[in-house]
């Protein structure tokens, strides 16, 4: 088959590799019918991320037609339409059972890894280096999915694959983000980042019933559809505005009861913090540039909560764990526990609450995944999501 | 935990004097005269009884660069064997270089006999306050030790582990283990290829609580488990902890080796385990179903490892009759 493969520092290839076969029990093999670039794909990338290899397939949002299931999966049958989360979970550990299941205890083969690095492993995702178990991802023609009959959701014909794609990942992911904010109508909610993420977080937000919610960012393209189309009220370009300034305008002073970060460890910025972080990254001193969360904390109001989206991978450098403990704010993040969310936010889609397909902005094939990573990365065309296709 | 291993966890901690006085004292001498053969490398060569030329100096300084590093090493680690172990092997090499050297130099005879006392006797200490050193890490902390939290209920966790059987399925190094009322014939696979056998008798089973066993007399190693079952805190669940010792009888250190060889192993045994119990088998990715690096991306070989595995298991399951 045909599959997106690393190949080096913003270097991918669309190669000729074996069909993935069953190798556990509880897999499936799905034949994907769209997949698509995440903007933490980008960190893999741009080489951000430790323990990638040459030739890992990429991959993490995709969606196809079941093709085999292995003997202990019962609740998937061959021609099945499935979504597939990116996050692998068992469904018997205890951080399932407790819905955590981003956080599985039995998905990480390559668990030694992240145990020295992070403390203890993670949950196996597709396609996100070997920290994460070292899986084949879904950009691909064919993709192996393990713990079949726990991941997988069956979705009805009658939505279209650009409306129920991105339940594997960024519309759960943006939904969680909003969740963490315990929004009221009171409650104003600043949104950093209004890439595909942000944009569903900020929709998010409004669904929860945030009467005020504004985006940031520094593409005036990103802004404009986070205003028409995701629901933001207010929005900042921070290369044209002084963020904490107009923020505590927008608030009158109080600052947002919640900040949500979508941005991660490749933020940008401007002056000499930015420039600061920028140098460290490059010379390898550090893995994050954190702008963007330092902001989201200095900006927040006493007591707040601070939700962080955007990946990041390291140990931070100053990190303003000051003004966070004195000002007493709360920071939720993780990354998302995908199948907790998949089923209620599917019933939204269907009651037609949220249609998600509003951030796809290109579509292009498979074989041109090298020339969409590039696209991608310099947000060339307005670029917003590039759904793909083999 | 039993009380033993939480007093051997406090005491871990703990300075052991003799050992820890007698590696620094190694690491500074080392220090010393790395910096002396750094610095005056002709007059360290006469004083050796070496005839001081630019080669000599060259030699001299090569080995004042290992011996600053050395002793940086043991002063950073002074609890650590293996720096020490270092600097003894480094002591030898210099003496067997020194010897060639006196040999081939007649002239200055008597200085280079001398010198050579001072190396074996500096060679017969630093193996010394090695052994101290070693024994001390060794009392310290072995056996080896390590622990997982099951989401299954104690009594189902002891009796999967009971039946030795089901060992292969999770520790991959063993290709089987057979029952005969307390005592065990344990087969494992060697990495280099063959296997090696032993047996090995029960010397605790308290039904959910406790398995110990251990190799019978007259094995060519001993090789001794213990494995403790108790419900976690507050509901459901097992906390299983494995203590583990693997040492060749009469070897001074191949314990603290064998701990060395053997803690990643015994810590990927237990996170199958811990997958075999809560989901019904090992958990395979693209990569990890290769024995070296892999990239993610599936592979004919990979496939072939993980159902070669697969069927093992079964097979091990088989002769297990029950999970």
């Amino acid at each position: 088959m045909r599959a997106t493969c690393w190949m080096g520092t913003q270097k991918v290839s669309v190669e000729q590799v074996p069909d993935p076969q069953i190798l556990n029990a509880r897999d499936a093999i799905v034949k994907v019918t769209a997949t698509t670039i995440c903007g933490s794909d980008l960190h893999l990338y741009n080489g951000f991320m430790p323990t990638m290899q040459k030739g890992d397939i990429l991959g993490h949002e995709f969606m196809g037609e079941v093709v085999e299931v292995g003997k202990g999966v019962k609740n998937l049958a061959v021609g099945d339409r499935v979504v597939v989360p990116f996050c692998i979970a068992c469904g018997a550990c205890e951080a399932c059972e407790m819905k955590n299941f981003s956080c599985c205890e039995n998905t990480n083969p390559t668990g030694w890894m992240p145990e020295k690095l992070m403390g203890h492993a993670t949950c196996g995702a597709f396609g996100y280096s070997h920290l994460t178990g070292g899986f084949a991802g879904g950009q691909a023609e064919y993709v192996r999915v393990p713990f079949a009959d726990v991941g997988p959701l069956k979705v009805p014909s009658s939505l279209t694959d650009e409306q129920v794609l991105f339940l594997s990942d960024i519309l759960p992911t943006g939904y969680m983000g909003a969740e963490f904010c315990e929004i009221t109508p009171r409650k104003v909610i600043a949104v950093f980042g209004a890439g595909p993420v942000g944009q569903f977080a900020i929709a998010s937000a409004r669904m929860l019933g945030a009467e005020r919610v504004i985006a940031i960012d520094r593409f005036p393209y990103r802004l404009r559809l986070a205003m028409e189309k995701a629901g933001a009220t207010d929005v900042i370009n921070y290369q044209e505005q002084n963020v904490q300034e107009t923020l505590r305008d927008l608030t009158a002073g109080r600052g947002p009861d919640a900040c949500i970060d979508c941005v991660g460890l490749e933020a940008h910025g401007n002056g000499l913090q930015y420039a600061y972080d920028k140098a460290k990254q490059v010379a390898r001193i550090a893995q994050d540039r954190p702008m963007a969360v330092r902001e989201a904390i200095l900006a927040c109001r006493g007591a707040g909560i601070v939700s962080i989206l955007g990946v990041y991978a390291g140990y931070m450098d100053k990190f303003p764990i000051g003004p966070l403990m004195n000002r007493g704010i709360t920071i939720k993040t993780g990354q998302c526990h995908v199948h907790r969310y998949m089923k209620p936010l599917l019933e939204r889609i269907m009651r037609g609450d949220i249609d998600p397909s509003f951030v796809v902005s290109h579509h292009m094939n498979l074989g041109d995944a090298a020339g969409a990573y590039d696209m991608f990365m310099r947000k060339q065309d307005d670029v917003m999501k590039i759904v793909l296709r083999s | 935990m039993d009380s033993l291993s939480a007093l051997r966890n406090i005491n871990a901690g703990r300075d052991v004097p003799d050992g820890f006085v007698l590696s620094r004292a190694v690491g500074w001498t080392s220090v010393g005269m790395g910096i002396a053969e750094l610095l005056v490398p002709r007059a360290v060569s006469s004083i050796a009884g070496l005839e001081p030329t630019t080669g000599a100096s060259l030699g001299v300084r090569t080995k004042g660069f290992g011996d600053l590093a050395l002793g940086l090493g043991i002063l950073l680690r002074p609890r650590r064997p293996m720096p020490m172990w270092a600097r003894v092997a480094t002591d030898a090499i210099g003496l067997g270089l020194l010897a060639w050297a006196v040999r081939g130099d007649k002239s200055h005879r008597a200085r280079g006999i001398a010198s050579l006392v001072a190396s074996v006797s500096t060679l017969a200490l630093d193996a010394y306050a090695t052994q101290k050193v070693t024994a001390a890490q060794e009392t310290a902390a072995s056996p080896v030790m390590f622990s997982v939290t099951i989401n299954k209920p104690p009594a189902e966790v002891y009796a999967f582990f009971r039946r030795l059987e089901n060992l292969p399925l999770f520790m991959d190094y063993l290709e089987s283990v057979e029952q005969k009322g307390t005592r065990s014939h344990w087969i494992a696979k060697m990495p280099v290829g063959g296997t090696v056998s032993w047996d090995a008798e029960l010397v605790t089973d308290l039904p959910g609580e406790r398995l110990a066993w251990q190799t019978v007399a007259g094995s060519t190693f001993a090789h001794r488990g213990n494995v403790t079952f108790a419900s976690r805190p507050g509901g459901t669940g097992t906390e299983v902890r494995v203590e583990m010792e693997v040492e060749l009888p009469g070897v001074d250190g191949s314990a603290t080796l064998a701990k060395l060889l053997t803690k990643p192993q015994i810590k990927g045994d237990l996170r199958r385990l811990k997958q075999v119990l809560e989901t019904g088998e090992v958990l395979f990715s693209d990569a990890s179903s290769h024995r070296g690096p892999h990239p993610a991306q599936p592979s004919t070989e990979g496939t072939s490892f993980a159902r070669a595995r697969a069927t093992e298991s079964r097979q091990a399951h088989r002769k297990g009759v029950v999970r």
